[in-house]
């Protein structure tokens, strides 16, 4: 066997792996070291590699960010911050059809501006959501559908630890890529409250009564009330756009911020310290064990030249870039019924960024990758509410245990679709997607 | 046995937390300490204070030095602690939706196989690790600003790495117990929540 066969043959057992419930970064780390040992003859390589890359990953300080935004977002939750983002987003929408669904997503795309993490802004948001979803008469499935989409706004607004990712793997500037990032995310906000009102006028037996219509006055009053969650994720947001600090140290600043105001507030105190210390650790150590194995895998990758390879390989198909792009958007909506958003990136991401950077699009190559890592982050996102395995689903489900999954999984397809909608309009114009990234740079 | 496992699971978390939270406020600490570097610099501060900005400035009002690098060395040491909780609790990403339809049984046994090679995986990333800090030893290496010897973090390193080892082999002994008695002693997902 070549090394290049060899590369190729390893794709089939890594999934076989993965599919046997292997831990995925295990897998993908034992898949590199066996590899190396296929390709090289000797374990020699692998062994001394890993002297100095466990230490060497696990000391990135680019990837030092990821538990410091782990830990800010849980300070978050324990600061009261969702409760008054849920309260002055309902004082402006809650009157509407469907409106208390709409406040809790406008709620978790305020949340989503100070976590990173998906799951994390779900969950939050369900505690203060559902039972006042419930209380104003929205019918289970569309109450935790609801709360399962606004969850993947914390992802694609950022700060987001799926996009540090691919900032890292595709040596991207995080900060253009989180600015890049806005837009979208606001438009998904936009785009699950049309799903909501329209939901409301096919089933209004399902989408509950409208609350009363709040005076002006009181609605500001709302909004002042949220003026920590404003002004961390303007210092921390706003700091990184503008240079002055670095992504890590935007991080750091705001976990800080957060955690003084949780502490202020009253929600931090030694046992939630402690638990918020244990829930970032093992999100942490979950992902930076597949960014290990990835880093390994993708050694061996490289070593074998499939990327290259495949990547000339589809160039000289002669196929339509467009086409190409569709294809792979295809996979990643497929795996993510599957797969967790960070494993599928850093597997793939390796394989089809050189691909996609070689295809003319008509842009440069960084707004290509840009606009590439912005359309990835949202198909892999798609694949969290995505019934039968979507983790959001899972989450929220255990939150409400009165609503059977079914329910669930009937309701979230509309918001599947305005997702797929979303995709097909930025895919068909970039300029969306880079309009911020062009106007400042 | 498992409350000691896990209070050493626990344990190491949580100091990996403090050093977490430590960095956070070294880093937040340097960015102020350069935010008012540069302002006492600046033109109209300078005038009003005058020698007083010289003062200020002579004091060592600045970035911390080297913070960049204790970031690194400490956030390389927060991740291997964190590593034991994830391995008791079952943390790690997984994709369960084809194992699912099959009978419990096989499902022990893969978790016992899995388990197994994680212990041998972890213990074998100690072991390197515990190389690499030979080595870094031998050459005497050190940091660039701060010039403290590399092996220093690769030790403080090597004490998750070791804890996240005997965690692994100890989950590992489970899972075979788990196998050949046909019970469920730790379920997947964390045995505490």
């Amino acid at each position: 066997m070549t090394t290049l066969e060899i590369g190729i043959a390893s794709f089939p057992v890594l999934l076989t792996l993965i599919f046997l419930r292997v831990p995925i970064g295990l897998a993908m780390f034992l898949v590199g070291l066996f590899g190396l040992y296929f390709a090289t003859g000797t374990f020699n390589m692998g062994f001394s590699r890993l002297k100095s890359e466990t230490y060497s990953t696990f000391s990135s300080y680019s990837l030092s960010i990821i538990p410091m935004f782990l830990l800010m977002g849980h300070f978050a939750t324990l600061g009261g911050m969702s409760q008054s983002l849920f309260k002055a987003a309902e004082a402006w929408l809650g009157h509407r059809k469907g409106g208390v669904a709409m406040s809790a997503v406008g709620a978790c795309a305020g949340f989503g501006a100070i976590c990173g993490s998906s799951l994390a802004t779900a969950a939050t948001m369900s505690q203060v959501a559902l039972p006042e979803l419930r209380r104003y008469g929205y019918a289970g499935g569309f109450s935790t559908a609801t709360l399962a989409a606004g969850g993947t706004l914390g992802i694609l607004i950022p700060p987001s630890v799926v996009l540090v990712i691919y900032a890292i793997l595709t040596e991207q500037n995080i900060a253009k890529l989180f600015l890049s990032a806005f837009i979208p995310g606001i438009l998904a906000a936009v785009g699950y409250m049309l799903t909501i009102a329209i939901y409301a006028r096919i089933h209004p037996d399902r989408a509950g009564t409208a609350r009363e219509r709040m005076p002006y006055a009181q609605r500001w009053r709302a909004v002042l009330d949220v003026w920590p969650v404003l002004t961390v994720f303007l210092v921390v947001v706003g700091g990184i756009y503008l240079g002055v600090f670095t992504p890590t140290e935007g991080a750091a600043v705001g976990a800080l911020g957060t955690g003084l105001i949780a502490l202020v507030n009253g929600g931090l105190n030694r046992h939630s310290f402690v638990e918020s210390f244990m829930a970032t650790a093992r999100s942490t150590a979950m992902i930076f064990f597949i960014v290990l194995g990835a880093a390994f895998y993708n050694g061996f990758l490289a070593l074998t030249q499939v990327p290259q390879e495949l990547s000339n390989y589809v160039v000289g198909l002669g196929l339509s870039p467009w086409m190409v792009l569709t294809v792979i958007l295809l996979i990643y909506l497929i795996l993510g019924a599957v797969m967790d958003s960070l494993s599928m990136i850093l597997l793939t991401i390796p394989i089809f960024f050189p691909i996609v950077a070689n295809l003319d699009f008509g842009m440069t190559t960084e707004e290509v990758a840009i606009w590439f890592g912005i359309l990835v982050l949202i198909v892999v996102e798609v694949g969290l509410i995505t019934p039968p395995v979507g983790m959001n689903l899972f989450v929220i489900n255990s939150m409400d245990r009165l609503t059977p999954m079914i329910e669930t999984y009937k309701a979230v397809l509309y918001f599947v679709a305005s997702d797929i909608i979303r995709v097909i309009i930025l895919v068909l114009f970039p300029g969306i997607t880079l309009f911020a990234l062009r106007l400042m740079y | 046995m498992h409350r000691f496992m896990n209070g050493l699971a626990r344990a190491m978390a949580v100091l990996g937390g403090l050093v977490l939270t430590a960095l956070i406020i070294l880093v937040c600490v340097s960015v102020l300490g350069r935010a008012l570097n540069t302002l006492l610099h600046s033109g109209p501060v300078t005038a009003v204070l005058g020698d007083f900005a010289k003062t200020l400035l002579d004091t060592g009002v600045g970035p911390i030095l080297g913070d960049f690098e204790l970031v690194e060395a400490g956030v390389a040491f927060a991740i291997f602690a964190f590593i034991p909780l994830c391995q008791i609790t079952g943390g790690h990403a997984t994709v369960d939706i084809f194992t699912a339809a099959l009978s419990v049984k096989v499902n022990r046994m893969i978790q016992m196989v899995v388990d197994i090679i994680f212990a041998g995986v972890l213990i074998l990333i100690a072991v390197q690790l515990y190389e690499g800090l030979l080595s870094k030893m031998q050459y005497r290496e050190t940091s660039f600003l701060l010039q403290f010897p590399i092996w220093w973090s690769y030790a403080a390193s090597l004490v998750g790495a070791v804890v996240a080892a005997v965690v692994g082999v100890y989950i590992a002994i489970v899972r075979v117990a788990e196998f050949f008695r046909n019970q469920t002693i730790l379920s997947i997902g964390g045995a505490d929540h």
